[in-house]
């Protein structure tokens, strides 16, 4: 049996990921389990879901606790909540992340391939919903289910327009994920301790940042009134963005009535 | 009558701590930043079931309980024990979810006004249980998608007219009941000011669109939300001692099916869907500008 744990967003798909991928695989004759975690599921919050893989049938009913493979949708998690715990040793990691495996910050013996599933994502639906992407790339990089099976439960799930599209997203992903690189010589990156859940330290949610033009902006005090985070804030009559608690909604960018604001992708 | 706020006059200090657990582009969140930089030092806060007590960090005394219709008596008690120890000028606020107000908590509501607590009751309304999945409320608009009224062969989504609480509350002779919208900084954060100086129950309804549950871009919450009022969907209006006011009028309000057609939770309807709510809106705005500036009943 093979067990697989998503990371995720809120927003980006990690519960129908699984349901797709057990589908997938369920047609391919295998015995397959999808669990959702219950929790408090916003949009932009860590997720996480489960999938269970068999080739008979599978009486554990439990969440995963030792995955041999793990899948990050964002590239930015890792930092945050810890995606290894639990991994079995020499076990797969595929993660969303623009660069090579050992500049992940992930260290270990396991082993990781990355594919840039927020910009397949972008291009593909116009929107930076990984999930399909990265169904993509776990096909090549586990080699455990076959990409017509997912292709062919893709367009089950959203026939016509919609389908297409993610269809595209996964067949880009499934070029373009690197080979999975041994990271058991790295030191893992900045994970915070895990008292400290409740930080106030937002910004690794977002995946645009607002950029002020000091210039255009004419002190009206729209972004700051429409602000859900107090991230900005008035200074001599000109909007001052703190990026710590920014989780780039793009509300301020949106509302100003100048274009002083615009949204502009965070580069790793 | 309340007196819209300007922007330029709205103070720097902040009462809630930057960042929080809600969703990207939350309207609830701007709706409790709002109302405590209203509202200022003097309140204590009473909360119930609702996404709120997860990110709504208001530096305020605030009291939760697990009893989802308890809201009403919550703040019955507290203003009760303010009253007891001398302490009238303390606001009693209670920032509840449309769950807590129209449904599970409306008979608590309805005693309170009966009683004519001093307590200000603001109503963060984002048409849904929203901190659960979205399950549908007495708030949601009719024809909605939520996850108990999905769409399907059977089923159209929402059937059922939306309960119109602050009307309720206007009849049962509420000094104070009022609509707002977070697209409408101004006008809420007037109404919030002129409900601080009244004693007695105080009803502010807030609507306040959630990208999740409402299948909107996140950054788009102030669009919908001032398309909704733009439209007549949500009417911005004031009841006070029965004398109704409408705040935001119109020459002509525009076509629904643009704040509809934003919403992925409407995705689904017809035209002749579409028609039928703008009828009904039609309607209802023309009671209400009929209504304006006389007596509710």
């Amino acid at each position: 049996m093979i067990e697989v744990r998503f990371h995720g967003r809120g927003g980006q798909g990690a519960v129908t990921a699984v349901r797709i991928l057990a589908s997938a695989l369920y047609l391919e004759g295998k015995y397959t389990q999808a669990i959702p975690m219950y929790g408090t599921e916003r949009r932009g919050a860590p997720v996480v879901a489960f999938l269970r893989i068999g080739e008979s049938r599978i009486n554990e009913r439990d969440l995963v606790h030792n995955p041999d493979i793990v899948v990050v949708l964002d590239p930015l998690l890792s930092r945050t909540v810890p995606v290894t715990d639990g991994l079995k040793e020499g076990g797969l990691i595929v993660m969303n992340f623009p660069k090579p495996g050992n500049e992940a910050g992930i260290g270990g013996r396991f082993r990781l391939a990355t594919v840039d599933a927020t910009g397949i994502a972008l291009e593909a639906l116009g929107r930076p919903i990984t999930n399909t992407a990265m169904l993509g790339a776990f096909a090549k990089a586990s080699g455990l289910v076959s990409l017509e099976s997912l292709e062919k439960t893709l367009l089950e799930q959203w026939p016509g327009r919609l389908g297409e599209m993610n269809l595209r997203a996964l067949r880009t992903a499934y070029e373009r994920v690197t080979p999975p690189v041994d990271v058991s010589g790295i030191q893992a990156l900045g994970k915070r301790p895990q008292e400290e859940i409740f930080s106030r330290d937002v910004s690794s949610w977002r995946i645009f940042k607002p950029q002020l033009d000091e210039g255009r902006c004419v002190g009206c005090r729209r972004c700051y009134i429409y602000c859900p985070e107090v991230a900005i804030s008035m200074t001599q009559g000109k909007a001052r963005v703190d990026y710590s608690s920014c989780k780039g909604c793009g509300i301020c960018g949106e509302e100003c009535p100048t274009g002083a604001i615009s949204m502009i992708q965070e580069v790793l | 009558m309340s007196r819209p706020i300007p922007l330029h006059e709205i103070g720097e200090k902040e009462y809630i701590d930057p960042a929080n657990q809600a969703c990207q582009g939350c309207g609830g969140a701007i709706v409790s930043r709002l109302v405590s930089k209203a509202l200022g030092d003097c309140f204590v806060r009473a909360e119930v079931a609702c996404c709120g007590p997860a990110f709504m960090n208001i530096r305020a005394p605030s009291i939760y309980v697990e009893v989802f219709e308890g809201a009403g008596a919550l703040m019955t008690g507290i203003s009760r024990g303010l009253k007891r120890i001398g302490r009238e000028d303390v606001v009693v606020l209670g920032i509840i979810g449309d769950g807590g107000t129209v449904d599970i908590g409306y008979q608590g509501l309805s005693a309170a006004a009966e009683r004519n607590e001093n307590i200000l009751w603001v109503c963060y309304d984002n048409e849904a249980y929203m901190n659960t999945g979205g399950q549908k409320s007495g708030a949601t608009t009719p024809y909605a998608a939520t996850t108990t009224t999905p769409i399907g062969e059977y089923s159209r989504g929402k059937l059922e007219r939306r309960k119109n609480v602050p009307l309720l509350m206007a009849m049962q002779g509420a000094p104070y009941v009022a609509t707002a919208s977070v697209a409408y900084p101004e006008d809420l954060l007037g109404k919030l000011v002129h409900a601080k100086g009244i004693k007695g129950f105080r009803y502010i309804h807030v609507s306040s669109p959630c990208p999740t549950g409402w299948g909107y871009d996140p950054k788009d919450t102030i669009k919908v939300a001032r398309g909704m009022v733009q439209s007549g969907l949500w009417p911005l209006y004031e009841v006070s001692n029965g004398i109704l006011k409408l705040n935001y009028k119109p020459k002509e309000l525009k076509p629904v099916r643009e704040v509809l057609k934003m919403q992925g939770r409407f995705r689904h309807l017809t035209d002749e869907e579409v028609d039928r709510i703008q009828g009904e809106v039609d309607a209802f705005w023309s009671r209400l500008v009929e209504k304006d500036g006389g007596n509710i009943f």
